[in-house]
């Protein structure tokens, strides 16, 4: 076991607290820049200085962002919560696992699958960044846009294609494993099937129009969505008018950008001779760029706007009468139009091998409706989902999409950030647990070993929580390290003790605000920063109580926030589980909770903590 | 962390600038950063953060992805950045376009401010910077509800705006007091109104005004909650689902109100519904959920760098989604129009990936 020092970084929030006391109570040795084995740091590695980084090159190292963890009060309190948090980072170094020397190369080539607009700029911006890009589409050709698409801006952007662009028309990617750095991928062409390695891969099928759900049983010959209406070509009769009515959403409201599409249909048939035109809508969804003044443009064109409940529209007389009641005249409305015009959504099918759930999550946890998966992510690191299949407006919105995850995939794959799990072969018994609960679909089974995706990993832990042989953990990570940093802080925790996990997400910004703020944190609370609450498993919850904790505490993101998906819903199922056990053998059960939080609810946070703090005093 | 405290270690020249440290501006950075460029971020205030940091989270039994959250996670991804240099308390003065690019004039904006928690250092001092591109991310204005005085804002008793709603429930309102029992939200304040000349529809308030709601709702069951609206604007993937739940627990009200005048027990908001007939319903608290609109130093901005401005007084040119109008400068964020917070995020992308471009570009012109 390493000896470790203590390298002390003055901060802001660590004011009055003397170095030489806190690493004596702490255990360790106070830093004064001779050899060291092992050290903690009482900084992010973000403020350490250069030369310090130089100097603790190929060291465990364990950089503790210490001011976070003291908080206010007297001399004595803040000195106590600073050796804690010394002794349980010092109690991990000791111990630390350096990653391994040798990590597998990430493939630093793309594959774009798709066609339009979304895909261009994918490649463009992968190109740009100095990723060789295959551009698979089985269109005819790479530049053919989508049907939603504006044809100009994607010929413009085709021209554009720097030379490290290879195109493969008339190719479709009918399989996909792996994550990021390590992507299989088998591309059916008209030069037959191959497999192929990808760094990242990007889903961007060109969007293909449908109608947006209207009502049942018009009269086919009347109809016309959107996208076939060529209004030029629409004039009244010499003698009199010719009624349209353009359906914008009666069954149910339409997306903003199916409404202004609507709109612009609707202004053109108006502006055409001796055309009366109705537009019906159940809400007017006006917040695309220039809705309003779209709107209103309509309304100034003669455009007869005309409010209808969802769902209350009626068809009458084979199809060729609408019906609808009118609230301030207590009866129906009727119109016979001469044209019905419908409007209009792109979608996207959905690659079929995503299908296969032995091989993949189901839609949503792939795609989750999670305000941390944007700009194209996914919830497999290194693949991106863009433009229709997302369900992304046209236009500006797809572009900013293939930016981003264009950004997110070159550091991914070119940064020296990213951790590799650490797999000990021996004593894995292949149960494929890590395989089956890795959030980011990294680890995988190759030939009778567990192999991981050398750029997909995000250290969340889960697999580390999971693996039942405590085989698999990310770097720094593992049991053993948690266990020696655990026991060492609360050997030294004043009674009741208690352990706060605390998810890098929501808590530790939490317990930064809180702590910044002078926040008084009780004497024996431990805290334990973790990338995700879905690292804290059973062995870990129950290490805690073994070692004289009287509450634990696991704080993670709200449901549906989490960046590991579901890492805060695994965390929460084993606080209960061990919140049953508890109960089980008769202890309190109360003494081990779960509490779902955001980075910007500290006093939350605050409230959990005194509460466990008086719940621990009272048992 | 080390402060400098002096101008001699300050950078005289940047690839990219980045005027405006809320999401979309350290959004930018961040994107710049994962392109491996540096950038120098000048934020206005003391702190970063800009309007992201008035909203609550709106989470009731799951999140409720209002995108409050992700200031959080910028600021943690910016502060492990080296490539990120961060001014707060800097304002542009002047700026010159010059050989590729533009020399801009930063100054401290108000007296020295001890620096706060997180990145970056208030600007010591006068600082000329050469940067070859310019990302301006200087947020909107949130529409100042008292220029609708027929709301009774700030005349009336018990009629708050909405971000003085976000304000009250972040610091724990009503924990230890009564809720009101009657609570009314009345929407487009400031945003569709021909007559204050906002042609634009905010986008983002239908979505903070009903997850707010639900937030109230959820704690306190009991609560009668009014939604004065014109039209529900789509707000979410799930938005359907949710808004079949929400008329099960709102009172949903197609009425623009004409006036909130002052009752015998708190405010009275008066309106019409299809029918025609006037109303005059009395509620404990009226919350206007006001609209975003142009920053207020867009003109400055705009005069600066010699931009013209869409119509509606948003920075940005029509049919370019990131072009500011000025050659290396870009628009981020909802100084574009409109956003979300999350859209807001992803706008920024793009600006930072054509700043990118523009540099790589005269990088290549040798």
């Amino acid at each position: 076991m390493a000896r470790v020092s203590l390298v002390w970084l003055e901060r802001p929030g660590l004011e009055g607290l003397a170095p030489e006391l806190v690493a004596r109570a702490a255990g360790v040795a106070l830093d004064r820049g001779g050899l060291v084995e092992a050290v903690v740091v009482t900084a992010p590695e973000a403020a350490a200085p250069p030369a310090l980084k130089r100097r603790l090159l190929g060291l465990p190292v364990a950089w503790l962002d210490l001011a976070l963890e003291v908080g206010g009060g007297d001399d004595a309190l803040r000195l106590a919560r600073a050796a804690a948090a010394v002794a349980r980072a010092a109690g991990r170094a000791a111990l630390a696992t350096l990653p391994p020397v040798y990590a597998p190369q990430p493939a630093l080539n793309v594959l774009v699958a798709g066609a339009g607009l979304a895909a261009l700029a994918a490649a463009y911006e992968a190109a740009a960044l100095g990723h060789p890009v295959l551009l698979a589409t089985p269109l005819a050709a790479a530049h053919t846009p989508g049907q939603d698409d504006d044809p100009e801006e994607v010929s413009l952007l085709a021209a554009q294609l720097p030379a490290s662009v290879t195109l493969a028309p008339q190719t479709e990617l009918t399989e996909l494993t792996g994550a990021a750095g390590a992507f299989r991928a088998r591309l059916a062409g008209p030069q037959g099937a191959a497999t192929q390695t990808f760094g990242a891969v990007v889903l961007a099928p060109a969007g293909q129009w449908s109608v947006s759900c209207e009502v049942d049983g018009l009269d086919p010959a009347l109809t016309r969505p959107v996208w076939q209406l060529q209004a030029q070509e629409i004039s009244g009769p010499p003698d009199g008018w010719l009624y349209a009515a353009v359906l914008a959403g009666t069954a149910r409201p339409l997306t903003a950008d199916s409404f202004s599409r609507a709109l612009r249909a609707a202004l053109a048939l108006a502006q055409r001779p001796r055309l009366q035109v109705a537009l019906l809508f159940s809400e007017a969804r006006v917040a695309s760029e220039g809705g309003e003044r779209l709107f209103r443009e309509c309304r100034q064109a003669g455009v007869l706007a005309m409010r209808v409940a969802p769902g209350e529209l009626t068809v009458r007389e084979g199809g060729r009468l609408l019906a609808w009641p009118d609230p301030l005249l207590g009866e129906d409305l009727e119109l016979a139009p001469d044209l019905i015009v419908l409007a209009d959504q792109a979608a996207a099918p959905r690659p079929a091998f995503l299908d296969n759930r032995l091989l993949w999550p189901s839609w949503p946890a792939l795609l989750p409706d999670n305000p941390r998966f944007s700009g194209g992510r996914s919830s497999r690191t290194g693949l991106y989902i863009l433009g229709a299949l997302r369900g992304t407006a046209p236009g500006a919105a797809r572009r900013e999409e293939a930016a981003d995850a264009a950004a997110d995939l070159h550091e991914r794959l070119t940064g020296k950030l990213v951790p590799m799990p650490v797999v000990r072969d021996k004593i894995c018994a292949r149960c494929l647990t890590c395989v089956r609960t890795c959030p980011h679909g990294v680890p995988r089974h190759i030939v009778d070993s567990i192999q991981c995706a050398p750029a997909g990993c995000v250290a969340c832990g889960v697999c580390a929580a999971e693996c039942p042989a405590q085989a698999i953990a990310p770097p720094g990570w593992s049991n053993p390290e948690m266990f020696a940093g655990l026991e060492r802080a609360l050997a030294l925790a004043a009674q009741p003790r208690l352990v706060l996990f605390a998810c890098a997400n929501s808590a530790m910004p939490a317990v930064g605000e809180l702590s910044a703020g002078g926040h008084v944190w009780p004497a024996g609370l431990v805290m334990q920063p973790v990338v995700c609450a879905g690292r804290v498993g059973m062995h870990l919850i129950m290490k805690a109580l073994e070692l004289g904790a009287r509450g634990v505490l696991v704080a993670g993101c709200h449901d549906g926030n989490c960046r590991s998906v579901s890492g805060n819903l695994r965390a929460r199922l084993r606080t209960e589980q061990a919140s049953q056990t508890l109960g089980e053998l008769g202890l309190d059960p109360e003494s081990v909770q779960f509490l779902h939080l955001a980075s910007n609810q500290p006093r939350a946070l605050a409230q959990a903590v005194d509460q466990m703090a008086a719940g621990a005093l009272e048992g | 962390m080390e402060i400098s405290s002096s101008l001699s270690d300050t950078p005289q020249s940047t690839p990219v600038l980045i005027l405006g440290g809320g999401v979309a501006g350290l959004a930018a950075a961040v994107d710049l950063s994962r392109r491996g460029l540096s950038c120098v971020l000048a934020e206005r205030e003391p702190v970063l953060g800009g309007r992201a940091r008035d909203f609550c989270c709106k989470a009731v039994a799951a999140c409720a992805r209002c995108g409050a959250c992700r200031l959080a996670d910028l600021l943690a991804e910016a502060s492990v950045r080296p490539q990120i240099t961060i001014y707060t308390s800097a304002l542009a003065t002047t700026a010159q376009p010059r050989d590729r690019g533009w020399q801009v004039e930063l100054a401290p904006a108000g007296p020295a401010q001890p620096a706060a928690a997180g990145p970056g250092a208030p600007l010591p001092g006068r600082l000329s910077l050469a940067a070859q591109a310019v990302i301006l991310a200087v947020g909107q204005q949130p529409f100042d509800p008292a220029q609708k005085s027929s709301l009774g804002y700030g005349r009336v008793p018990g009629v708050i705006s909405a971000l003085e709603l976000e304000a009250r429930l972040a610091l724990g309102a009503w924990e230890n007091e009564p809720p009101p029992a009657k609570l009314a939200f009345i929407q487009c304040v400031g945003s569709r109104d021909q007559a204050l000349g906002r042609l634009w529809c905010s986008r983002v308030c239908c979505g903070y005004a009903l997850r707010l709601a639900r937030l109230l709702k959820a704690g306190r069951p009991e609560m009668d909650i009014a939604f004065f609206h014109m039209d529900v604007q789509d707000y979410g993937r799930a938005w359907e689902e949710e808004l079949a739940e929400l008329r099960q627990e709102l009172r949903f009200l197609r009425a623009m109100p004409g006036e909130v005048a002052l009752g015998a027990t708190g405010p009275e908001v008066v309106f019409a519904l299809a029918d025609g007939a006037q109303r005059r319903e009395a509620f404990d608290l009226v919350v206007l959920s006001q609209g975003l609109g142009p920053p207020a130093g867009a003109a400055a901005l705009a005069q600066m760098f010699g931009l013209a401005r869409i119509v509606d007084g948003f920075l940005g040119q029509p049919q370019a989604p990131v072009a500011a109008g000025a050659p290396g400068v870009y628009v981020a964020g909802a100084c574009r129009g409109p956003r979300s917070l999350a859209e807001s995020i992803d706008h920024a992308g793009l600006a930072a990936a054509a700043a990118a471009a523009h540099v790589a570009q005269e990088a290549g012109r040798g």
